[in-house]
This record gives structure tokens, C-alpha cells and sequence, in this order.
């Protein structure tokens, strides 16, 4: 499933991207090495790996909070040189802003843009219905579940029609149950909007149930393992003997990094 | 017939699923009612022993200058007497409400002015790197100052009027809220600032709606230890120099030896700032619902 090689530039692309952290202490870190990894259009890829194996720095370079020691990354075409309303993130949890209710914070990109009051609740609206929020829309954060916050968030990110989602480890914190529903409204919501998504985790099911590529990560320094195509139809089924072959081979890889790390 | 087939039916079926959830709701509401008892116990115990305690207080105050020897009553004025005054300087001449009337309006435009340029100062030293290093050493200096030690400072240079108590209570108000708005916004959570920088946000925009409000919690401390300041700073003034005033009658009533009107500006005073707070916490509230919801996560 990798980007056809048409003139077209794919969602995002990462060549030999590297950061280097120093400590307080004045000890330097390779927190990701050499990183090379191209977005398509319209694709679904998940990153996965041990802690400090660099998948959150990746995430933050494509969004521009930080920028590479090396390396160079583009998103449409176009060098990335901060954070943009074209790509929308999704953090971990409590990013929503507390002093607005879950609407406002759905509107808050869309008063960015200057768009006017009716134009911004009408979207706001759609993207409610959208995420099956409708009647929480007055509710403030802290009246909403950790899976509704995170419905928010998502919405919040996609109000102002990015072409890449971002995802931090969104769901990490949500219960089972929840987590399993909030992934197939992803999924929906990325056929629907044909988005280019993404998505950190440490939940290998996850990433076998959600992706179309898993980019396994090890750490010290962070790098690149091993990329895996998924190659399952959606909707995917956990039970299938193809979903554990996969996530078997992706824990293989997995404890590689590990003995490797440790 | 339907009815009596009914009866039949619930003579037989022993467990029927609505007789158990009539149970279970007889159960909840005496439950409920007990609960609800209980705590209208709690809040009448919690009120009767307050009272008990204010008025066992009033008491002794009344009987102490009696029964003690030596206790001048006019140096000890018992509540008795001071009621009296209370009410007539209140209702008969109300002479009180001019005195009020000046200090309440001498701390609400001394603590606007403070508190607006305390926030602006905040939120810009907190943003602004640049601007924290070159102000960082003036603005810390000048805090260590006791806002009362520069009264005899501000008679000079604004007169005995209202300018300088303004003035005065502007000074004092102003370094709480400073501090705290300051430390409120260099302490964002990075996922606000991040959120905002993805979303689109200018660094204005971003200063504005989301620096500002996230540091809301601490600006808000800063704004109630700033009423509390300038309350203290107005008296100050107002004891050194006015024509009007709390402070002013304070000071009137220790110069003609009348305890008892001390009494009085005291308890305006006090209940001045009580309400003061009480409106702050209402006000909060009322504007702000998610506030101590998210102090507390």
C-alpha cells in the first residue's frame, strides 16, 4: 500500500530525520535516528515501539512542534516548518481546553480561520453527529467521559478539514471496551473523510487491527525496525488466523527491539 | 375479566418482575429519605452550634467588663452598647454610609486598575521570555516593598484625596496578581499551547484564548489575595490622611476616645470583606463553572 510513484506528493514525507536531545545534565540523546518514512494519500499507518524509541518526536516533527537536527520533512508537497490547521493532532488525553464546552472547543480552529459564528456552528455540528456527540455539545470537559473527551478531540482536530490526523496514543487511556468502539469510529471516519492518519501506540492489537502499514520502532538510539504491510481487509476481525499471524510477527519484531535495547 | 385474570396472575407468579422493582423502589426511597434526614440533621447541628459559639462570644464580651475588676467600659465597650451605636449610625443618622460609600469605591477602582495592569504584566512576562529577563529584577524588587511603607511616598506625590488611596491600593493589588497570573501562564500544560499551534492560533490569539484562560485558576488566586491586600492598604491610607472613610473614622474615634465607634468601622470592615469574598467565590461560580472542576483532576 505504498504511495503510487505519480507526480503526486505524497501526505507526508520524512527523509533522514533525526533529533538530538541534551539532557539537563548536558548528556546528549539520540531521541530518532536516520528516519525515513513516506505518508500516502489517504493511508492509515501506525507506529509502534518501546519507550524512547522516538515514535512521539516523529509524531511532533510531522506536526512541526519540533523541529529535526536533520533530515527534512514535507506534508503535501510542502516543507514543514511549525504546527498547521492542515495537519490535525490528537494528544493522549486532557488536551481538550477545560474552559470551553465540548462545541467551542470543536469551533475553536474555525475562529482561527476567521470563519463567522453560523459557519462555525454549523460545522461544528456536523462533526458532533459526525462522532455521535450531538447531545453533549454544551457539556464542558469535565463533564464527558475519557472516550467522549477523546471523540471530541478527534472532532476538534478534523473541524478545520485537515489532510492528515495525527494521533498520539489517543486511546491509551480509555478502557477496553471503549477503545474497541472508539477504533471502529476511526476507522469509519477515516474511509469516510479519506484522511492520511498517523497513529502511535503500544498496543500491538491495535496497530494490527487499525493499520494498513505498523512501523516498529527501537529505542537507544530511536529508529526504524522493520515496516509491516497489513494487508487484512476492514472491517478486520480479531479472531481471523491472519490478524494473529500478523501481530505475532509484529511481537517478534517487537521483542527484537527489546533485546536489542536492552 | 382482564382484571381478574390479572389478579389470578399475581397471586401465582411468586417473584413477578414488577413487584420486585416496586420493592427495590419502596427500598430506594427510604433510603433516600433517611439520607436526606441525616444530612438535614448535620446542617441544623453544624448551624445551632454556630450560633452557640457567636453568641457564648457575645456574652463573656457583655459580662467581662462588669465582672472584672478594673476593665474601663469605655476603654472595653460591651456589644450592648455597641449595637446601639451600630444601629444609630446606621439607620437613625446614617452617618456611617458616606464613610462606606468612599472606601468602597476607593478599593474597587484602586483594585480594577492593580488588578488589570497585574494581568496584562502576568500574561506578558509569562509569554514573553525577552520581556520576563529585563523586568524580572525591577518588578521582584519593588514586590519586596510593604505597600504600606510607601503611604507617606504617595501623600506627597498624589495629595490627601482619593488619588493617591487609588493609587495606593493599585500598587498593592497589582504584585499578587502579577505574580500569580505570571506563574499561571508560564506553567500551561504544553498540549493547550500545542493544541492551539495546530489548531491555527497566532501567537496574539493564542496569548488571549488559550494562555489567559488556562492560567485562569491562578489569576483567580492572585485576584482574591489581591482584594484582600487592598483592603488592608486602604485602611493604611485612610488612617494617615483622609476626610472620609473606614480608616478615616477609625481614626476620628480614637482621636475624640470613642471605642465603641471603632467597634463600628471594625465590623464594617469585616463584613465588608467577608462579602467581598463571598461575591468572589459566587461570582466564579457563576462565570466560570468548569473552574474547580479542573483544579481538581
Amino acid at each position: 500500500m505504498n504511495a503510487p510513484a505519480t507526480a503526486a506528493p505524497p501526505a507526508v514525507r520524512v527523509r533522514d530525520a533525526s533529533k538530538l536531545y541534551a539532557s539537563s545534565g548536558g548528556e546528549l540523546n539520540w531521541a530518532m535516528t536516520g528516519v525515513d518514512l513516506d505518508i500516502g494519500d489517504g493511508e492509515f499507518v501506525c507506529a509502534i515501539g518501546p519507550s524512547g524509541c522516538g515514535k512521539t518526536t516523529l509524531l511532533n516533527t510531522i506536526a512541526g512542534f519540533i523541529q529535526p537536527t536533520t533530515g527534512r520533512v514535507t506534508a503535501g508537497g510542502r516543507r514543514v516548518s511549525g504546527p498547521g490547521a492542515d495537519r490535525g493532532v490528537v494528544f493522549q488525553e486532557y488536551a481538550l481546553f477545560p474552559w470551553l464546552t465540548a462545541r467551542s472547543n470543536i469551533e475553536f480552529g474555525l475562529k482561527m480561520q476567521g470563519l463567522d459564528a453560523k459557519a462555525r456552528r454549523r460545522r461544528a455540528d456536523e462533526l458532533l453527529a459526525l462522532t455521535g456527540l450531538s447531545h453533549a455539545a454544551t457539556r464542558y470537559p469535565f463533564e464527558l467521559s475519557g472516550g467522549m473527551r477523546q471523540r471530541i478531540a478527534v472532532a476538534r482536530a478534523l473541524a478545520t478539514q485537515p489532510k492528515v490526523l495525527l494521533m498520539d496514543e489517543p486511546f491509551a487511556a480509555i478502557d477496553a471496551l471503549t477503545r474497541t468502539s472508539l477504533q471502529r469510529e476511526l476507522l469509519r471516519i477515516w474511509q469516510e473523510l479519506k484522511l492520511s492518519v498517523f497513529f502511535i501506540t503500544h498496543n500491538i492489537e491495535e496497530a494490527v487491527f487499525l493499520a494498513q502499514r505498523v512501523v516498529v520502532m527501537s529505542a537507544h538510539p530511536g529508529r526504524i525496525r522493520e515496516i509491516v504491510d497489513i494487508d487484512l481487509p476492514y472491517p478486520r476481525d480479531r479472531a481471523d488466523p491472519a490478524f494473529g499471524e500478523l501481530y505475532a510477527r509484529i511481537g517478534a519484531a517487537f521483542a527484537q527491539t527489546d533485546e536489542a535495547s536492552a | 375479566m382482564s382484571a381478574a385474570l390479572d389478579d389470578l396472575r399475581r397471586l401465582d407468579a411468586a417473584p413477578r418482575p414488577d413487584a420486585a422493582l416496586d420493592r427495590r423502589q419502596a427500598i430506594e426511597q427510604d433510603f433516600r429519605r433517611e439520607q436526606q434526614a441525616q444530612r438535614r440533621r448535620g446542617r441544623q447541628r453544624q448551624l445551632l452550634l454556630g450560633v452557640a459559639g457567636v453568641i457564648a462570644f457575645l456574652l463573656a464580651w457583655e459580662i467581662a467588663p462588669r465582672v472584672v475588676p478594673g476593665v474601663n467600659p469605655k476603654m472595653f465597650p460591651p456589644p450592648s452598647q455597641v449595637a446601639g451605636v451600630l444601629v444609630d449610625m446606621t439607620f437613625r443618622t446614617g452617618e456611617i454610609w458616606p464613610h462606606v460609600g468612599a472606601s468602597l469605591l476607593r478599593a474597587l477602582w484602586g483594585f480594577l486598575l492593580g488588578a488589570t495592569f497585574g494581568v496584562a504584566a502576568g500574561v506578558l512576562t509569562g509569554r514573553n521570555a525577552t520581556l520576563r529577563q529585563i523586568t524580572d529584577p525591577v518588578l521582584h524588587g519593588l514586590r519586596a516593598i510593604p505597600a504600606i511603607a510607601i503611604v507617606p511616598l504617595a501623600i506627597v506625590w498624589f495629595g490627601l484625596g482619593d488619588l493617591s488611596k487609588v493609587m495606593l491600593i493599585a500598587w498593592g493589588a497589582f504584585f499578587p496578581v502579577w505574580v500569580n497570573t505570571f506563574i499561571g501562564v508560564r506553567d500551561i500544560p504544553v498540549v493547550y499551547l500545542r493544541s492551539a499551534a495546530a489548531l491555527g492560533a497566532s501567537p496574539f490569539a493564542t496569548m488571549v484564548q488559550v494562555a489567559l484562560p488556562a492560567a485562569l485558576p491562578f489569576v483567580f488566586a492572585g485576584l482574591r489575595q489581591a482584594t484582600a491586600v487592598s483592603f488592608v492598604v486602604l485602611v493604611a491610607a485612610e488612617l494617615v490622611g483622609a476626610e472620609q472613610g473606614l480608616g478615616f473614622l477609625i481614626s476620628f474615634a480614637h482621636l475624640v476616645f470613642r471605642v465603641d465607634i471603632m467597634f463600628v468601622g471594625l465590623l464594617y470592615l469585616g463584613a465588608i470583606g467577608f462579602l467581598a469574598d463571598q461575591l468572589f467565590a459566587w461570582l466564579l461560580h457563576r462565570f466560570f463553572p468548569w473552574y474547580g472542576a479542573d483544579a481538581r483532576r
